[in-house]
């Protein structure tokens, strides 16, 4: 049995790989900085293997064969998978029996993940890894959920998806202890004439949802609004993150919000990174729930 | 209002989108692509409108044909095409509308 030792949400644009340069002092520093931190989070709590809930931005899969869960069960992953993205090749190190129970455990409990032994994966699990220092630091279980080409799986999907996953985590024998990590940014469109818009009341009233615990509305309210926030905001990219803070309901840990809402940082808002004004920061951690 | 132009893609879109991807996943293709564009849209049943938003870098184009915000972003962004081109094209769009 495996404690869920760390849970962790975060946005991953790659334009923060790419054009880092592109936001002023202080906010780059801070943001960075928080980044860094949320790694150091994630090493103190000393897990042995780091679940990574995240999309995949049309690279593995296509629109040929596009499954709406898949659970990757590989030793290693190479990444990036973009020849544009700032970053260095790499194989990172994954957790395959991990992978490979989780989707027999949520297979057994009424999902129908696709497998996959080979993933090359892209900017949504690496930068994170590299900007919170743990790429390659801890084997990984990527598991990639469709929020970026329609038909997606529905806001309710994904919670109950949540759930089973993390029963299916709580039950592995392998391991003490495991951390999970949400990759996915909440309002911003991309490729669209809205890009560069974030809706601050979206965000605030999602982010309310989730520190209160209140699966319930922040699914009805998320499926609802949804479209008045972005295709960004789609899933999970506000999907993964209820699939990973469900998970505070019912255990005692620690959530950090890295980027909370407030004034967009223009220059990387397509991918939703999102600053505070100063003074209205929102609370970096809600802790000891359950 | 929604998120997306297309609930489902549909064929001329289907067929955009597999040039988006292809030129930048598999090894030679943006190379091939840059020595000689027509050609290598030769291998695609592309429609013509849609064939030279791509030749064009019409990213206004190839929104309203239905790319997918990804692939159109990352073809963007590979294909090196200005942010303020490629951004300030779509943003004409929400003018006219």
């Amino acid at each position: 049995m495996a404690d869920i030792v760390s849970i962790m949400a975060c946005s991953h644009t790659p334009v923060m790989l790419n054009f880092p340069d592109a936001v002023p002092q202080p906010e780059r520093e801070e943001i960075f900085g928080h980044s860094h931190r949320l790694g150091q989070a994630i090493a103190t709590a000393k897990p042995q293997a780091l679940v990574v809930v995240c999309d995949d931005h049309v690279h593995n899969f296509f629109l040929n064969n596009l499954p709406a869960f898949c659970i990757g069960a590989a030793p290693t992953y190479k990444s990036p998978v973009e020849h544009w993205l700032k970053a260095d090749k790499r194989v990172l190190p994954g957790d395959a029996q991990l992978g490979a129970y989780l989707l027999n455990a949520v297979m057994a409990s009424g999902f129908d993940p696709a497998l996959s032994m080979e993933l090359t994966l892209d900017h949504g699990v690496l930068t994170p890894l590299v900007l919170a220092h743990v790429s390659g630091q801890l084997p990984i279980v990527p598991i990639l959920v469709n929020c970026v080409q329609p038909p997606l799986p529905s806001m309710k999907r994904c919670f109950d998806f949540g759930v089973a996953l993390g029963d299916a985590i709580r039950a592995y024998p392998g391991l003490d202890r495991i951390a999970i990590l949400a990759s996915g940014g909440l309002s911003h469109d991309l490729s669209t004439p809205r890009m560069g818009m974030v809706n601050d009341e979206f965000d605030r009233e999602f982010l309310r949802c989730l520190e209160a615990g209140d699966s319930t509305e922040a699914i009805r309210f998320a499926s609802q609004h949804v479209h008045e926030a972005g295709n960004g905001a789609e899933q999970c990219e506000c999907g993964s993150w209820p699939l990973a803070l469900l998970e505070q309901r019912r255990s005692r840990l620690t959530f950090i919000a890295l980027y909370p809402v407030g004034t967009p940082v223009l220059a990387w808002v397509s991918g939703g990174v999102k600053w505070l004004r100063p003074g209205q920061r929102w609370s970096l951690e809600v802790a000891s729930l359950g | 209002m929604s998120n997306w132009l297309q609930g489902m893609p549909t064929a001329e879109a289907y067929e955009m989108n597999k040039v988006l991807f292809e030129l930048h996943h598999r090894p030679d293709d943006l190379e091939a692509f840059r020595v000689n564009p027509d050609q290598y849209l030769n291998r695609f049943s592309l429609t013509d409108p849609v064939r030279r938003a791509i030749l064009g870098n019409d990213v206004a184009a190839l929104y309203l044909a239905g790319a997918n915000p990804y692939l159109l972003r990352a073809h963007c962004i590979g294909m090196k095409i200005p942010e303020a081109v490629s951004v300030g094209a779509l943003k004409r769009l929400a003018g006219e509308h």
